[in-house]
């Protein structure tokens, strides 16, 4: 399966890695070159592309066109949306996935179409858990 | 009307102090930086919300449940799309219009059922090319959902269209001369039988698909191919009231 991920710090490598190990085709995107070079090793298979998430020219050099999936991990829930959006209605990427820190816009989209999860949710059930669970 | 307007740049600044005009409407601004709002505070009072736009705790707060139409016009695209997003399908918003800069992004606003969408960069440029006399068909607005387009001509020295009658010019299907503007500066309301002069400048009504044949109607005789087939025209927008 071919992937195309934006956003490349923790989360996004550790994803990257996973799938790369699993011998899946990846391609990571991150506006800021430095993250590139500090989350992904140099074993790391996939290719790498410098630029934004929501830009048209970038997507498409990094094959979004092409793609079977596509992750939209960067800390901004509005650019996740939009480069979301842009994957699956304009370049029809068939699974779309998107971070959203937000749980009721997590909620929107994925009634819109996206398959979204929000970390804020997570994060929250594992506090309580941590603390109150058995 | 209740209008939210989400960013309180120029644009949405400008945008309510002119929708305030009509004693009808209703105008929310909503603008995340603190400073900005303060300010606009000062000025307008209660109708400035500080905070978000595209999250649904602030719309709530600003009324977003009761609007008629909500403009989105920050300076980003993901931000405009989400808000109007958010405001459509949470808040069932009636109309939503979003101000979207790269143009690449228009027709995915449009398949996600954004009303319309307003390109600020690309309505200014319309405007500089119009007061450049080499250009001869200057797209103005783009029509709606019809696939028209509101076009500024003008008819240079040695074209086809020069010291002939409208009727007697072969106008691509669709096109309506609908006021020309001499070199004297007076706007007349055309007929089959106005001639056009070289200098006088023309709004039209055209098929988008069009402009190619009208530059070629409305070109001189030194004017090369190239630039009379050129349709490298950025479309100025869509428009739609």
């Amino acid at each position: 399966m071919k992937v195309v991920i934006v956003g490349c710090g923790r989360v996004g490598s550790q994803v990257a890695l996973k799938l790369d190990g699993e011998g899946h085709e990846v391609t990571v995107i991150d506006h800021d070159a430095k993250q590139l070079r500090r989350f992904l090793p140099s074993s790391f298979n996939g290719q790498t592309f410098t630029g934004s998430a929501i830009d048209h020219r970038v997507l498409v050099e990094a094959g979004v066109n092409r793609a079977d999936a596509f992750l939209a991990l960067t800390p901004g829930d509005n650019r996740n949306v939009l480069a979301s959006q842009i994957a699956k209605h304009i370049y029809n990427v068939e699974t779309v996935v998107t971070r959203l820190a937000d749980p009721f816009r997590a909620e929107l989209f994925q009634r819109l179409g996206l398959r979204t999860f929000s970390p804020t949710n997570i994060g929250a059930d594992l506090a309580y858990d941590a603390l109150l669970g058995t | 009307m209740y209008i939210v307007i989400v960013g309180a740049g120029m644009v949405g600044y400008g945008l309510a102090l002119e929708l305030l005009k009509f004693p009808d409407h209703e105008v929310v601004l909503i603008e995340d930086d603190a400073v900005r709002a303060e300010e606009l505070r000062e000025e307008l009072g209660e109708m400035v919300v500080l905070g978000d736009g595209t999250e649904v705790v602030f719309l709530e707060e600003a009324g977003a449940a009761r609007a008629d139409l909500l403009v989105a016009v920050t300076r980003d695209d993901g931000r405009n799309l989400v808000a109007c997003q958010v405001g459509k399908h949470w808040f069932h918003v009636d109309r939503t219009i979003a101000r979207v800069s790269d143009p690449r992004n228009e027709p995915l606003f449009k398949t996600l059922g954004i009303d319309a969408t307003v390109s600020v960069a690309a309505t200014a440029l319309a405007q500089i090319e119009t007061s450049l006399p080499e250009h001869i068909v200057v797209p103005l607005m783009r029509l709606q959902g019809s696939g028209l387009e509101v076009v500024d001509l003008h008819v240079q020295e040695g074209s086809a269209a020069e010291g002939t009658a409208i009727k007697d010019l072969a106008l691509p299907y669709q096109t309506v001369i609908s006021l020309v503007v001499g070199i004297d500066g007076a706007p007349r309301i055309p007929t089959a039988d106005t001639i056009f002069r070289a200098g006088d400048e023309a709004v039209a009504v055209i098929d988008a698909d069009a402009e190619g044949q009208l530059r070629a109607i409305f070109a001189g005789p030194h004017m090369t191919d190239a630039e009379a087939d050129s349709d490298e025209h950025p479309a100025a927008g869509t428009g739609g009231a």
